[in-house]
């Protein structure tokens, strides 16, 4: 077996210790950092993420793939803007202001990153400031909110304001989420994008990127 | 009080008394060694002078401090109605049933649509609750979209007391709100004296796992306990998400998290009127819903409601609530579930009756049938008597064998210790068709829509509803 393959079977399993090794030993012989992205640590999560979608495996077996993705990522990424390797991109993600719920966002901050997207995770309770000044220092191409509270809902709009009259509004796409949220809302407030759930969030970021 | 609310039959017993011992000497290890993070300085000021180890907001609270506030429970905790009178014991093994809070959505009773919530529906909940036998007290059921969302809480509160005489259990935004809603039921009891004395209001807040007392739930907690007003601590622990994936481990995390809060309220008046409990969540790890249905959550409560007895704290416990879409099937199995088992294991103030699409939307049809699934479970969970006349050894030797039961005095004077409901069906099948074929949901639709269109709560007092409406307007801009 060829040692990109290894590389994606222990993503796959989850092995965070195999990964780095073998990240490590590829790296030694020369195998490019791109070719050890792609094939190898995307390679593995691509398949994780399709059995995620088909029910065959679960959120704690996929989060525990991204981990061992990351042991992996961790070696690769100090070399990968040396390499001329484009990273997939920028993800700045948080629960918006006066609105503390969690862990959803979190998932979705995870999966995002197994899927092999750079993320910063701002926490809860994210102002707008915080947002934009993150969004600017990160140069992201993707701002996602999330808020669980119809009463915290209505600042997704202040923020979406907020990045307009900061001219940002043609750099980065916005997308939305939380149990109160809908497609219409969505719509109304002029995000980019909703997605219902994690797994479907991973989708509407990669479309938002290809586009 | 009516005799129904208690429990007459073996209560359901999950965990030894050497289990008990283990998770709450397990907890008392949690605290001590692994602390809570309390975000509000005050409070963490308290804990410091209490005798906690600090490290900054990090509150580690030593095992005697944690013994000796379990030393102050209250040993009854009585909740009134609106005008003052006692309507609910929190004690032991006495069971009341309540709506829940804040859903988004609700489906519409006449359209059949789920749609987002209005202070109408509030309303029109309040109402329901007020006419059904067997909800005890009230809590908003869904946020009102179309008030100000910075006092939507106010409005829910001031609806709920225009709409219904029973006890409320509710929630407030933050501290400069629940102040208000304090203000406005120490109107409607007549003074802050006599609100103290006999309180017909309790505040639902939480602590944030994992182990985490955020800044305004605990200013909220801290406030209550100045005013030794009745107040809720629930943890809503998701199992394998914001704790350990295993019940035990979860209920010692959320058990930390209450009895953290617990200490604090004692440190600020000893005795303050605590109601225990909360969700042990499980999560579906397909698709990341926190369910309110599962076996493990149903589990977890009756787990948790051993621990509320064995402190000797009221227990706020899960029922007629449903993970499904829609009222259905499932919605009234996974409502009545939770039921059963809140009552077999004495959950003491027992919510969330009314909640399907796991929290999120608010269905009147959920409310009716729990209302029919209550009444059929306190029928079992009364028991039976067991004497000379119940037994009826004469009779039966009276009728013999081969003989009939139907007319004797015996059967007349006894038969409507039976339960009957009004909306559970035992026609004969082609009665059914003559009625209109009705299934459970239909007849629920109408028994909510009748209530609405005929019930009329006792109104509030003009003046107190007019002080009322001043305070909201004043804090409306
Ligand atoms: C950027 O792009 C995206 C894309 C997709 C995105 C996304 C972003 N973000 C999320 N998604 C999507 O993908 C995720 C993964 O699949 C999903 O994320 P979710 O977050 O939906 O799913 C999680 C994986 C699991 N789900 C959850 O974690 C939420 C579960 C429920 C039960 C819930 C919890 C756990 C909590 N709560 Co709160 N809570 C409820 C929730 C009921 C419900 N059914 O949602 C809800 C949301 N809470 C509610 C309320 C009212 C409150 N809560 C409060 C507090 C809490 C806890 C702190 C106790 C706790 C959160 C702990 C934590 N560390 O996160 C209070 C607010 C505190 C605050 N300021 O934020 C408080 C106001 C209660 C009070 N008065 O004290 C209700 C909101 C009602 C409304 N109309 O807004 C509620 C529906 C429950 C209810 N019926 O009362 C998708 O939504």
């Amino acid at each position: 077996m060829d040692i990109l393959e290894e590389i994606a079977i222990g993503v796959e399993k989850g092995d965070s210790n195999s990964v780095h090794a073998l990240t490590e030993k590829a790296l030694t012989q020369n195998i490019s950092v791109g070719e050890i992205l792609n094939n190898g640590l995307v390679a593995g999560m691509d398949v994780i993420g399709e059995k995620f979608k088909n029910n065959e495996v679960f959120i704690p077996e996929v989060l525990i793939s991204a981990k061992a993705m990351k042991a992996g990522m961790e070696l690769i990424k100090p070399l990968l803007a040396k390499a001329n390797v484009e990273s997939k991109g920028k993800v700045v993600i948080g629960t918006v202001k006066g609105d503390l719920h969690d862990i959803g966002k979190r998932i979705v901050a995870m999966l995002l990153e197994g899927a092999g997207f750079e993320v910063t995770d701002l926490g809860v309770d994210v102002s707008k400031e915080k947002f934009l000044e993150f969004v600017e220092k990160e140069r992201a191409d993707i701002l996602g909110m999330s808020a669980l509270l119809t009463t915290t809902m209505t600042y997704m709009k202040e923020v979406i304001e907020a990045v307009e009259n900061a001219n940002l509004k043609q750099d980065v796409r916005v997308i939305i989420g939380g149990a109160p949220i809908t497609h219409s809302y969505a719509e109304e407030i002029k995000a980019d994008g909703y997605a219902p759930d994690a797994a479907s969030a991973i989708d509407l970021v990669k479309d938002l990127l290809k586009k | 009080m009516k005799d129904k609310y208690r429990l007459n039959i073996p209560r359901l017993n999950i965990l030894s008394r050497e289990k008990l011992e283990l998770i709450h000497l397990s907890t008392l290890e949690v605290l001590r060694r692994t602390g809570v993070a309390v975000k509000e300085p005050k409070a963490v000021e308290i804990f410091k002078k209490g005798g906690c180890y600090i490290e900054g907001e990090r509150v580690r609270i030593p095992e005697n401090l944690v013994e000796w506030a379990l030393r102050n429970t209250p040993p009854r905790i009585t909740l009134s109605d609106r005008n003052g009178n006692p309507a609910m014991f929190l004690e032991e093994n006495n069971v009341y049933f309540g709506t829940g809070s804040d859903t988004p959505n609700i489906v519409d009773l006449y359209t059949g649509e789920r749609r987002i919530t209005v202070l109408k529906d509030v309303e029109n909940v309040s109402k329901v609750v007020d006419y059904l036998d067997e909800m005890s007290f009230l809590m908003c059921s869904g946020i009102a979209s179309d008030v100000n969302s910075k006092i939507s809480d106010i409005y829910h509160f001031e609806a709920m007391v225009n709409y219904s005489e029973k006890p409320i259990v509710f929630t407030a935004w933050d501290l400069e709100n629940l102040k208000t809603i304090v203000e406005m039921a120490e109107v409607v009891a007549g003074g802050k004296e006599r609100l103290k004395n006999s309180p017909f209001i309790a505040l639902y807040t939480e602590p944030i796992s994992p182990l985490q007392l955020a800044e305004e739930a605990t200013q909220k907690l801290m406030l209550m306990a100045e005013k030794y007003l009745p107040v809720v601590f629930t943890p809503c622990l998701i199992t394998g998400a914001t704790g350990p994936v295993t019940i035990a481990g979860g209920l010692i995390q959320g058990n930390a998290e209450i009895l953290a809060g617990y200490v604090l309220a004692n440190l600020i008046n000893e005795g303050t009127p605590f109601i225990y409990g909360g969700g042990i969540i499980a999560m579906d790890m397909a698709t990341s819903i926190a369910c309110y249905a599962s076996s493990e959550f149903m589990l977890a409560s009756a787990a948790f409601t051993d621990m509320a007895r064995y402190y000797r704290l009221p227990m706020f416990s899960f029922a007629g609530c449903s993970d499904s879409s829609l009222y259905d099937q499932q919605a009234s199995l996974e409502g009545a579930l939770r039921i059963l088992l809140s009552s077999l294991s004495g959950g003491n103030l027992v919510h969330d009756v009314g909640y399907i699409d796991s929290g999120l939307t608010t269905s009147f049809e959920q409310i009716i049938v729990s209302n029919e699934v209550i009444g059929m479970v306190r029928r079992i969970t009364q028991g039976f008597e067991i004497n000379e006349e119940t037994m009826a050894l004469d009779l039966i030797d009276k009728i013999g064998p081969g003989g009939e039961y139907l007319t004797s005095e015996h059967t007349l004077k006894h038969f409507k210790e039976n339960w009957y409901s009004e909306l559970i069906s035992r026609v004969p099948y082609e009665k059914w068709e003559e009625e209109g074929k009705k299934d459970l949901g239909i007849k629920a639709n109408e028994k909510a829509r009748h209530i609405l269109e005929n019930h009329t709560p006792k109104p509030l007092e003009e003046k107190l509803k007019a002080e009322l409406r001043k305070i909201v307007k004043s804090r409306d801009k």
